[in-house]
């Protein structure tokens, strides 16, 4: 079963554990083992979809356009409402602040690089 | 209407950019700019006698900025058009043609974070009354006294521009 959550697509697998009144419930191959009485206490979505994927630092294109200028490289760090690119779009120049601290792991993009509404830009660890 | 005027400035884009408050509509005006900027890295020529100036747009949708910013265009041309009786030709997305030359700019430029625009502003460069130009620009840059051979008045157009623009995101916003 595949559920997705923003953009985010989760593989999810449902099985009966041998042991009386036991579920297990895999996600992208992670697996959690619940009881009835665990059931109660603790709530699926918290326990089987960690939190790191409901804030996952990416830097998204807000429109289409191309790369102007980008101005960090992978492994900076950057800082909340930190500068890291310039999106023109026809008739605009977007400058990207990031939302996050964090560093960067990754920047998916080139100057001079057309771009879609939506696409990840840059990753953040 | 408020509007913060300098003699001179680098460029009143970079001003808007660095006020610290930016309010709505607020205009920054410059009779001279020293490095007046284009869309992307391109100059625009601001010599004393044309209408330079930026606004600070409303917090807005950025699609519908986007849409402000090529009817600016239009506003401008229309504008001349009907005050001057000249024909204008917009040349898409932001500029503005009178006898195959250009007469104005228009660039938009936003800081966004995540998909929220968190700050907006539009620089208009209308050549009005620049007598003439230098030699690498007068084959493709004219100005309205050029073509009207009278001057016309600057804070009058810039109102009406205002005006305009306040009118049109209103509109494109419902």
């Amino acid at each position: 079963m595949k559920i997705k959550i923003g953009e985010k697509i989760y593989d999810i697998e449902i099985f009966e554990e041998e042991e009386e009144g036991k579920i297990k419930i895999r996600v992208n191959k992670k697996e959690f083992i619940f009881g009835e009485e665990k059931e109660k206490e603790i709530s699926i979505p918290r326990v089987s979809l960690p939190k790191r994927n409901f804030s996952k630092k990416e830097i998204l294109a807000p429109i289409d356009g191309i790369i102007s200028e980008i101005f960090v490289q992978e492994s900076n760090f950057v800082k909340k409402n930190q500068k890291v690119l310039t999106l023109s779009s026809m008739k605009m120049e977007n400058e990207l602040i990031s939302e996050f601290e964090g560093k960067i792991k990754e920047i998916l993009v080139k100057k001079g690089q057309k771009i879609k509404k939506d696409e990840v830009l840059i990753r953040l660890i | 209407m408020e509007i913060i005027k300098f003699e001179k400035i680098d460029s009143t884009q970079i001003f808007a950019k660095n006020l610290k408050t930016p309010e709505p509509w607020l205009v920054v005006l410059a009779k001279e700019q020293t490095t007046g900027r284009g869309r992307g890295r391109d100059f625009w020529y601001s010599p004393k006698g044309g209408l330079y100036f930026s606004v600070i747009l409303p917090k807005s949708n950025i699609e519908d900025l986007q849409t402000l910013t090529i009817i600016a265009a239009f506003i401008i041309g229309k504008y001349i058009k009907e005050k001057f009786n000249l024909e204008p030709f917009i040349k898409l997305p932001n500029d503005v043609y009178l006898n195959g030359k250009k007469v104005a700019g228009v660039i938009t430029e936003n800081v966004i974070e995540v998909k929220e625009v968190k700050f907006s502003a539009m620089g208009i460069g209308l050549n009005t009354n620049i007598a003439r130009f230098p030699k690498d620009l007068e084959n493709t840059a004219t100005s309205l006294k050029i073509e009207l051979g009278k001057e016309v008045d600057n804070e009058k157009i810039l109102k009406e521009i205002i005006e305009g623009l306040k009118e049109q995101l209103k509109v494109i916003s419902e």
